[in-house]
């Protein structure tokens, strides 16, 4: 069993000892501060991080995103084709992101998170995992005005993004992870993803992961357990049907389990947890378990988020004493 | 024929110094009085501003919130305020967390209501947060459920309502500007509105904002409140076309100046506006006034925006020969 977080990680909180990004930020708003010093904050925010998380016992970590505005700008900036429009609602959530807008054809034009991935690696006594918005995610949160064709967009997205996964994994990632949480809320699109995740993973030798939250994967089971991916990130919080749906998971892959929620401040009690282990076992062994928050922590205060991962490791291990 | 009425829909700018001065307070450099002192002092401007342009519905300004919803956790018992947590970009904000039953210990809003509405002969609108986005954007540590934490909230918005209108209040906004984060949950929405508006004699209001109202136009009309108060203009008013399709006997509330801009709205933009209203709205029907709350623009944009607005309502009045 490994523990691990799904993505992004509070970028400021009280008591840290790398400078306040928040600040930083302000500053460069007004002319105080290069872009690059501000780059160089972040990357002391994210090593930070990394150690918080391996602090509070986490195994499998991540570079927390700390780069990240959130799961599309990045990556969108980085690729041809794309401007930007209004702020929008990111699902049902109080958070915003600047709408990216599809202007052109889609084009992956150079790495966008390989030396991210190297930073962390290098910051990290733990394996780190790098992330990456799917391409229907991401499709689906931007606006189209070139493809007026969503199938084409995705595939098209997909080939970027297969081509970024192929850069990290030519840095030396054994680790992948693509997060697709729209595919919750379009499930009719099913065939399409289907088609968008076998071109997503093609000549991909990493251990790949595909995460999914906010919802439950009814009526996509039991398909979706057969994408071509090694772990399953299910939200157990959210989508509590999932205890109900899923009732078989094939012998080969493993499941990332969300139980810990990551958007509320209410701390899960380790019998919680270890019940939640307990009661999934019989359908998934625990040696092809990982145990992570439902989805990124940063709906949380950084203190909360980090007591949450500590509650979580604990609660992990006294699941192991029981089951074992 | 009467109609057109024009009002704001809250928030207005606060004098720079005011900020400056609540940090103050809070790093205890300034007494509180003197905090208060300046509220009143820039509440005071916002009235007789409303009054010489000629707004026949004013508010108070909220010169003394902060946000409109820490605002009333503040005051409420039952929550406390969580670390910072990132909204979009470098925004951040401390969240009210629910961790013990809500319940109101005194009137919240009334000491100001009271204090606006001495300053003048118009109606002051009494300003509330309603219980579904008070719920929606806090923590809850306590309820077991999202929607009873929703009722119970309700039931305190209801008592601070009831106060405002055994003050005098003639108007009661109640604001849900997270009813449209779900549209599953709109039914929820109406049903704590009903709480909260049961029993009350004063006009009511809501102001719902950011939301795609295509799939819950007819729940948006079950609000049990008098008027809905939209933002319409930095839609180019396509939302009137959903009310088109869907009449309502509500009143309506039409923003008629983009509240993000710094631009200032031509007369003829405005006009336009508001004849697009009429097209669907009779004008005992249709309020006029900004999209939102005007507090992220500065003082003379505010005024500038809300001249336009009246100068315009007040020429189409005389073309329609409302007096």
């Amino acid at each position: 069993m490994i523990t691990t977080v799904v993505g992004n990680y509070p970028k400021i909180g009280p008591g840290t000892k790398a400078p306040n990004l928040r600040t930083a930020i302000g500053k460069g708003d007004r002319g105080e501060m290069t872009p690059e010093e501000i780059m160089g904050v972040r990357a002391q925010v994210t090593a930070e991080v990394i150690q918080e998380q391996i602090n509070a016992g986490i195994d499998l970590v991540t570079d927390g995103l700390i780069r990240w505005d959130d799961g599309q700008t990045y990556l969108a900036k980085a690729i041809s084709g794309f401007s930007f429009t209004g702020l929008i609602r990111y699902f049902d959530t109080n958070t915003y992101f600047r709408q990216p807008v599809v202007e052109g054809l889609l084009k992956w034009s150079k790495p966008i998170t390989v030396a991210d991935y190297e930073f962390a690696s290098f910051n990290s006594s733990k394996p780190v995992k790098a992330v990456l918005t799917g391409p229907y995610t991401l499709a689906k949160l931007s606006q189209d005005q070139q493809y007026h064709d969503q199938k084409r967009l995705v595939l098209d997205l997909a080939e970027v993004l297969n081509q970024e996964a192929k850069a990290l994994q030519a840095a030396g990632a054994t680790v992948i992870q693509f997060d697709e949480p729209a595919i919750l809320k379009h499930k009719e699109d099913f065939p399409l993803f289907q088609e968008a995740m076998d071109r997503l993973t093609q000549g991909l030798n990493p251990t790949l992961a595909l995460y999914t939250y906010f919802d439950d994967i009814s009526g996509v089971y039991p398909a979706f357990l057969k994408l071509p991916f090694q772990i399953f990130g299910l939200d157990y919080v959210m989508g509590k049907a999932n205890w109900d749906v899923v009732k078989e998971v094939p012998s080969d892959v493993s499941f990332g389990l969300g139980v810990i929620n990551a958007r509320n401040t209410k701390m899960e009690t380790e019998a919680e947890i270890a019940d939640a282990i307990k009661r999934i076992a019989p359908i998934v062994p625990t040696e092809r378990l990982y145990i992570n928050p439902n989805c990124g922590l940063e709906f949380l205060p950084r203190e909360t988020a980090y007591q949450k991962l500590v509650r979580m490791v604990e609660g992990s291990k006294k699941a192991v004493e029981v089951t074992a | 024929m009467s109609g057109l009425l024009t009002t704001s829909v809250g928030s207005l700018p606060k004098p720079p110094e005011l900020q400056a001065a609540r940090n103050k307070m809070l790093r205890g450099e300034l007494a509180r009085e003197e905090l208060e002192q300046m509220e009143r002092d820039a509440t005071a401007f916002w009235i007789k501003s409303q009054e010489d342009l000629g707004i026949d519905i004013l508010v108070d300004g909220e010169m003394d919130r902060g946000d409109m919803v820490t605002y009333f956790s503040e005051l409420l018992e039952g929550f406390t305020i969580s670390g910072l947590v990132r909204s979009y970009g470098n925004r951040y904000y401390r969240k009210p967390i629910a961790n013990g039953p809500i319940g109101r210990k005194k009137p919240m809003t009334l000491k100001t209501w009271e204090y606006a509405q001495s300053l003048t002969s118009k109606p002051v609108k009494g300003m509330l947060t309603g219980p579904y986005t008070i719920a929606e954007w806090s923590f809850n540590e306590y309820y077991s459920t999202f929607e009873e934490f929703v009722m119970e909230v309700a039931k305190v918005v209801h008592e601070e309502a009831m106060d405002l209108e055994r003050a005098g209040a003639k108007y009661i906004q109640i604001d849900e500007p997270a009813a449209s984060t779900r549209p599953e949950e709109m039914e929820l929405v109406a049903k704590s509105m009903a709480v909260v508006t049961k029993g009350l004699s004063a006009y009511t209001l809501t102001h719902i904002c950011y939301g795609d109202f295509e799939a819950v136009i007819d729940d948006l009309n079950s609000i049990p409140v008098d008027n809905l108060d939209m933002e319409t203009a930095n839609q180019d008013y396509s939302l009137l076309e959903l009310f088109r399709g869907h009449k309502s006997s509500k009143h309506l509330s039409l923003g008629v100046t983009d509240v993000h801009t710094h631009e200032i709205e031509s007369l003829e933009q405005v006009k336009a506006g508001i004849r697009k209203g009429l097209e669907v709205f009779s004008p005992e029907q249709l309020f006029i006034g900004p999209d939102c709350g005007l507090k992220t623009r500065t003082a003379d944009e505010s005024i500038a925006k809300l001249k336009v607005m009246v100068q315009a309502v007040n020429e189409i009045k005389a073309e329609l020969g409302i007096a």
